[in-house]
């Protein structure tokens, strides 16, 4: 892996008083590892409620049959619907005959509630059976529906997901799933969440999924800060692919798979107390992951930011243009979660007000649907002091692949 | 400490964007886009012959190269959602996927909003957003706002900078 970290500036002032300093990390593979792929041990749980009757289970099935398609010879596929209880209806093998398997997929009916618990259950253990020394261990789960009273079990089972090398993806369909808690299950695993608005985008997002997992070349990333004498980190966040806010868990920031085209940033925010002129050493920032296709476990890179402090004047510096996107972005993406926090605690007239100015913003940065989508809410909010579950899921995740930094070669 | 000239909020030195409304904090002027003469924005000859067409793509493309012969940079980004092309202008709240800044975008008349690629289902539309020196696709003038299918192998012209387009 190669770690790159650009810092907002070169040259710090001597100042008084406390400064805001930024790091962009960016991690990319080792072009020696580009093209050799880990096999997938993938399982697919797919929720079989009769909410998901007519278009949206037959368009599950579709992009289910399309995955199937798509296996390679080393992948092992599973398949688990769910309602009230599971069932096991591909168990994981390798090589699986693809037309019996499709042939299978079409014959799954819709009947029940929503219990992911069982699903995830079932899932994880069909990936658990069928584990290999350096595969690629997935879960994929689509709902439409809210579950009751099993989400602390669905929790506990993602965290244990994370400590056998196991990530979940949680796709939502529709409005009316929880989003918090697919947000949770998904970061805890190491994996990721997403919002289907309509069933025919079911088997596009399912395209870009099985690409992304084909083109794992590092997983159990995990990020270390080691900050300076008296730098205070602010705040931390991935700006790209999409937008996340790191958390901390256990002194490292988990970042979950690196994929091959596209490179993983992450952007420090920290406060750097006053100091004396002179050379000083910021932030040292690590990455480790497991690179499966070379065997490797424990992989590192690092980088180290040291920054000099002078009395002197310093003539105009610019910010580099990848930090000052990257920010712009995600002062965006700030600004949905303070509204959703306002709106929480009740502040209709503060939470109307900062979707309006996000409105304004994302109409400069050209992103007009989600512009509009805010101003609806907005709208909504003054009216009735709610959000609609389907505006609040389009803002949500709208604002979070706002960022999406593309990756630069340079032929000089 | 800076204030935000819009919303007053308080930040230490330095801080690039007011959390609480968003704005810009360094101030610092505009970049406006000039009109190039009339005569120079037409699609521009060169010797350099593009590489042979790439074969029509089956399935959607999942993402996309730009080359730009003139600075040597290629640029990739995934076609998960629309890729917004122009320059980065903080001072005018321009924050382009792709910023062509570092190409000689604003000599060459590429607008801060120029223009914008998109996906739909598996087909690829590119769409001038009402640049001020124009998008050229092949060789023909974009109508502004009206999006024309983009293929790989395709080469672009914002104002006077060549893109080549290639799929992946």
């Amino acid at each position: 892996m190669i770690l790159r970290a650009t810092p907002s500036y070169q040259t710090l002032s001597c100042l008084g008083e406390e400064q805001a300093f930024y790091v962009l990390l960016e991690i990319m593979p080792i072009p020696e590892i580009k093209g050799k792929r880990p096999p997938l041990n993938l399982c697919l749980v797919l929720d079989r409620s009769t909410s998901m009757q007519g278009d949206r289970l037959q368009r599950a099935k579709d992009a289910a049959s399309y995955l199937i398609d798509r296996l390679g010879e080393d992948d092992t596929f599973s398949l688990v619907v769910f309602s009230d209880k599971a069932e096991t209806v591909l168990s994981g093998r390798q090589r699986p005959n693809k037309g019996l398997a499709k042939s299978v997929v079409s014959t799954i009916g819709s009947w029940g509630g929503t219990e992911i618990l069982q699903g995830l259950l079932a899932g994880l253990s069909e990936i658990e059976k069928c584990r290999l020394p350096h595969s690629i261990n997935h879960l994929i789960l689509l709902t439409d529906g809210q579950t009751y009273g099993d989400e602390e079990g669905c929790l506990e089972q993602a965290e244990m997901a994370r400590q056998r090398q196991i990530s979940i993806t949680t796709l939502g369909l529709g409005a009316d799933w929880n989003d918090e808690l697919l947000d949770q299950i998904a970061a805890r695993s190491g994996g990721t969440s997403a919002y289907i608005d309509s069933p025919t985008k079911i088997v596009e997002v399912f395209r870009d999924k099985i690409h992304n997992l084909r083109s794992v070349l590092a997983h159990e990333l995990t990020l270390t800060l080691r900050l300076g004498k008296e730098v205070k980190l602010r705040e931390a966040f991935r700006v790209s692919p999409y937008i996340t806010r790191l958390e901390e868990q256990g002194g490292v920031f988990p970042l979950g798979m690196l994929e091959s085209h596209k490179g993983d940033v992450c952007l420090i925010d920290m406060l750097v107390s006053p100091r004396p002129a002179g050379q000083h050493r910021l932030i040292r920032a690590e990455v480790v992951g497991d690179v499966p296709a070379l065997a490797r476990q424990k992989e590192r890179a690092w980088q180290e930011i040291i920054v000099n402090f002078t009395e002197e004047l310093i003539p105009d510096q610019q910010v580099p243009s990848a930090i000052v996107g990257a920010l712009g972005k995600l002062a965006i993406f700030k600004m949905q979660e303070k509204a959703l926090i306002e709106l929480e605690r009740g502040q209709t007239d503060l939470a109307t007000q900062r979707l309006e100015t996000m409105a304004t913003r994302l109409i400069n940065i050209g992103e007009i649907e989600l512009a509009r989508a805010a101003l609806l809410e907005a709208g909504r909010i003054a009216k009735t002091g709610q959000l609609s579950p389907e505006g609040r899921k389009k803002i949500k995740y709208g604002t979070r692949s706002l960022s999406i930094l593309p990756r630069e070669v340079r032929h000089d | 400490m800076i204030k935000c000239p819009v919303c007053q909020a308080e930040h230490p030195e330095n801080t690039l964007f007011c959390d609480e409304c968003g704005s810009y904090l360094l101030g610092g002027n505009q970049t406006e886009t000039d009109p190039l003469a009339v005569a120079e924005v037409t699609w521009l000859e060169r010797e350099e012959t593009s590489e042979a067409p790439v074969e029509e793509e089956v399935t959607a493309p999942l993402g996309l190269k730009l080359t730009v012969p003139d600075s040597g940079r290629d640029v990739e980004v995934p076609l998960t959602k629309e890729v917004n092309i122009g320059r980065l202008d903080p001072a005018s709240a321009s924050f382009p996927d792709i910023d062509l800044t570092s190409d000689g975008g604003l000599e060459k008349g590429v607008s801060r909003r120029h223009a914008k690629i998109t996906r739909r289902g598996k087909e690829v539309f590119i769409e001038d957003l009402g640049s001020i020196n124009g998008t050229f696709l092949n060789r023909k003038k974009l109508t502004p706002y009206l999006p024309q299918a983009l293929k790989s192998g395709d080469e672009l012209q914002l104002g006077k900078l060549i893109l080549r387009v290639s799929f992946q």
